[in-house]
């Protein structure tokens, strides 16, 4: 290159530099860390959104789960929030009360609201407003170890409770951890609700008031205890969050656990030769999982809605939700891509799915959090043997009622 | 003119002064104006309500057993530490061979951030793959797996342990400072008139490291009182609270129940105690001196 082509070239770039940053617009986004696939998803997608939309920039952040809601509590009281975020449906209240959500249902016609399967559309709608996109569904089903069922001689996974005992004792004899048991962190209260719907019990009743401390709930956290107590489940579960029990099903010393789909995507980069089947969580009297999805918001203060707006337009159209989906393990939240062959004949996702009409999102109600940790104190305290569990849960359901504000 | 005179010291480190109390005064006028309003989890203040913010933490029976925690896990970790640091600064001040080595050696772990400490250890009391049950094991002293942190009887004393490891270099380092401050010529003078080497310690290193090691006391009780990573890296306060000291109920109440303004009491009640004892700790230094 000649010294005057030069010039005129990095003349030209600072012109389209100046240029563009005189109409562009910059929407951030922040969205939460799901895998490694997260981060080089997000960047894909701003790029070829900009592309599209040269006029629009988009930056993301891509933040922990651990600490993306401090993170957000923090931007917010500083003012500093991004325009869009991911959340947790289940923090969605906090944010609506706060006036920090943007109702969407202005930027939505129906044509855009039908893109979304029913169901994971309603949790992020409050008061007849919808604040959030799903972006994110998953469901729980219980996987199992073939290779250790055979060697303990059981053919079919479990479908009742009693069953999973009548298999756990097989497998203990054999050497075997049978059902595993979360007791640690977060969701320690979740893995106990699995139980507490089968058995016909709930957490929050239809009056507001805590549920989980009646007769199904008492049941099914003695069965949990009688488990630990006979040896059926791994030793110690309180020592053990929900990603220690997917560590042990991998490493094949764990025969059962309920957890989520993107165990399947995790299974097959890290443990691909183990021999697993998934089976609906078992029940007792009624059949439950328990459904989460993430919302993607608008902030109120955001100066640049529109564009984030179209950015979102984008983000739940059929290839970037295809791709968002398939890559992180969850489940389809809009129609085309569930549509998807992927999807459509994938056997293990689509038990997932099964489960889908009978399944349990968390309520968005004030003092979920606050529940939440009653409960799980509460079943730890019953794990270690500290307490008895009608006593145990009828403390918790006390602490649960002043939160729920009843 | 005169009274000029005597003002000007005052006058002359008055710009620091003023920039120190901005420092430490807004912080704390915020804590004070968060702790006796109700906040929202985005920090949105819906209106004051006096003391009610303490009232409730006070009524917590999981704070009163956290701050009773707290104690214990302050005077086990400072004392294990001074207890640990006070012969290793006295072996590392002999001359011996490799000593720079083993100096190195006990200073580096404060190299390490204390989360990875944290983390480090947490895998090291893994119940199923862990050194510690591994080696155990291997000596024969136990034959299955003890799943450490699954109880507070086990997993705070572990706590308490990794405490004193993260503490003693630190500790270590003033304590040679201050050994190195005692002349050498006094423990000639002793040995001349007959004394004992335990003798010496007892009457001529000890009395003339006891400030030094005031001195570590006190610094430890501040970061030990104050120590967040360790525990909520091992057991995040649980199981069912029962490893929660007051900074980890803290940050429990701040970030994962969403309540500011109660967190915001937490802190005060914090500060009041850490304030308090360093204030019993000058008026003790000044008895001391006076004495």
């Amino acid at each position: 290159m000649t010294r005057s082509s030069a010039w005129v070239a990095a003349a030209a770039a600072v012109a389209t530099m100046f240029g563009v940053a005189a109409r562009a617009e910059t929407v951030h986004v922040t969205a939460a860390y799901y895998s490694d696939k997260t981060g080089p998803y997000f960047d894909k997608i701003a790029q070829e959104f900009h592309a599209a939309n040269p006029g629009i920039d988009i930056k993301v952040d891509v933040v922990n789960w651990d600490s993306l809601l401090q993170k957000l509590q923090t931007d917010i009281s500083g003012g500093t929030n991004p325009d869009i975020s991911i959340i947790g449906t289940r923090w969605l209240l906090d944010f609506v009360k706060d006036d920090q959500a943007e109702p969407l249902d202005g930027y939505m016609d129906q044509a855009f609201k039908d893109r979304f399967i029913g169901t994971f559309l309603a949790p992020a709608q409050i008061g007849g407003k919808t604040y959030g996109l799903p972006i994110a569904a998953s469901a729980r089903a219980l996987y199992f170890n073939k290779d250790l069922f055979a060697q303990a001689g059981i053919s079919a996974p479990p479908a009742t409770w009693d069953e999973v005992q009548q298999d756990a004792a097989k497998l203990k004899a054999k050497g075997i951890a049978g059902f595993g048991l979360q007791g640690k962190a977060i969701e320690t209260d979740v893995y106990w609700y699995y139980a507490l719907w089968t058995y016909g019990g709930d957490v929050v009743g239809k009056d507001g008031h805590a549920a989980f401390a009646g007769d199904a709930g008492v049941k099914a956290l003695t069965m949990y205890k009688s488990m630990i107590d006979k040896g059926l489940t791994e030793d110690g579960p309180t020592n053990y969050t929900r990603e220690d029990l997917q560590n042990l099903f991998k490493q094949g010393r764990v025969a059962m656990v309920i957890t989520a789909p993107f165990l399947i995507n995790q299974i097959a980069a890290e443990a691909p030769k183990l021999n697993y089947g998934i089976a609906p969580v078992p029940k007792e009297t009624t059949s439950a999982t328990y459904a989460v999805t993430d919302s993607v918001v608008l902030f109120k203060n955001s100066k640049v809605k529109k564009a984030a707006w179209k950015f979102l337009d984008f983000l739940f159209t059929k290839q970037p939700r295809i791709d968002f989906t398939k890559g992180e393990g969850f489940l389809p939240t809009t129609k085309a891509e569930a549509e998807d062959t992927y999807f459509t004949t994938n056997e293990r996702l689509q038990t997932f799915v099964k489960l889908l009409p009978s399944a349990h999102f968390a309520p968005t109600v004030t003092g979920w959090e606050d529940t939440a940790k009653a409960v799980s104190d509460a079943v730890q305290s019953v794990y270690v043997g500290k307490a008895e569990p009608a006593p145990a849960l009828k403390q918790a359901a006390g602490i649960a009622d002043q939160a729920l504000g009843k | 003119m005169r009274a000029v005179r005597r003002a000007a010291p005052l006058l002359l480190i008055l710009p620091s002064l003023l920039l120190a109390l901005a420092v430490i005064g807004y912080p704390l006028y915020e804590m004070i104006r968060l702790s006796l309003a109700d906040v929202s989890r985005f920090g949105q203040i819906r209106g004051y309500v006096g003391l009610a913010n303490f009232a409730r933490v006070f009524a917590d029976p999981v704070f009163l057993s956290a701050l009773l925690r707290t104690l214990e896990w302050t005077i086990a970790v400072v004392g294990g530490t001074v207890l640990v640091a006070t012969p290793t600064a006295l072996i590392l001040h002999q001359n011996f061979w490799g000593r720079s080595l083993a100096r190195t050696l006990v200073m580096l772990p404060w190299a390490i951030s204390l989360s990875m400490a944290a983390i480090v250890w947490l895998w090291a009391f893994d119940g199923d793959h862990g050194m510690v049950n591994a080696s155990l094991r291997s000596l024969g002293l136990m034959s299955g797996n003890v799943q450490w942190m699954a109880r507070a009887e086990t997993a705070f004393p572990v706590e308490i342990g990794v405490g004193i490891l993260v503490s003693v270099p630190f500790s270590v380092t003033i304590l040679l400072g201050g050994l190195s401050s005692i002349p050498g010529d006094i423990y000639e003078a002793a040995s001349i008139d007959g004394a004992s080497r335990l003798q010496a310690f007892r009457f001529l290193t000890l009395p003339l490291l006891r400030s030094f090691i005031n001195i570590a006391i006190v610094l430890n009780v501040i970061y030990v009182f104050n120590s967040f990573p360790i525990i909520w890296v091992m057991t995040q306060g649980g199981p069912d609270n029962s490893t929660h000291i007051l900074v980890t109920y803290l940050y429990e109440l701040a970030f994962r129940l969403g309540r500011p303004g109660p967190a915001a009491a937490v802190s005060l009640v914090m500060l009041a105690i850490v304030f308090s004892f360093t204030m019993i700790y000058v008026r003790l230094q000044a008895r001391e001196q006076s004495a």
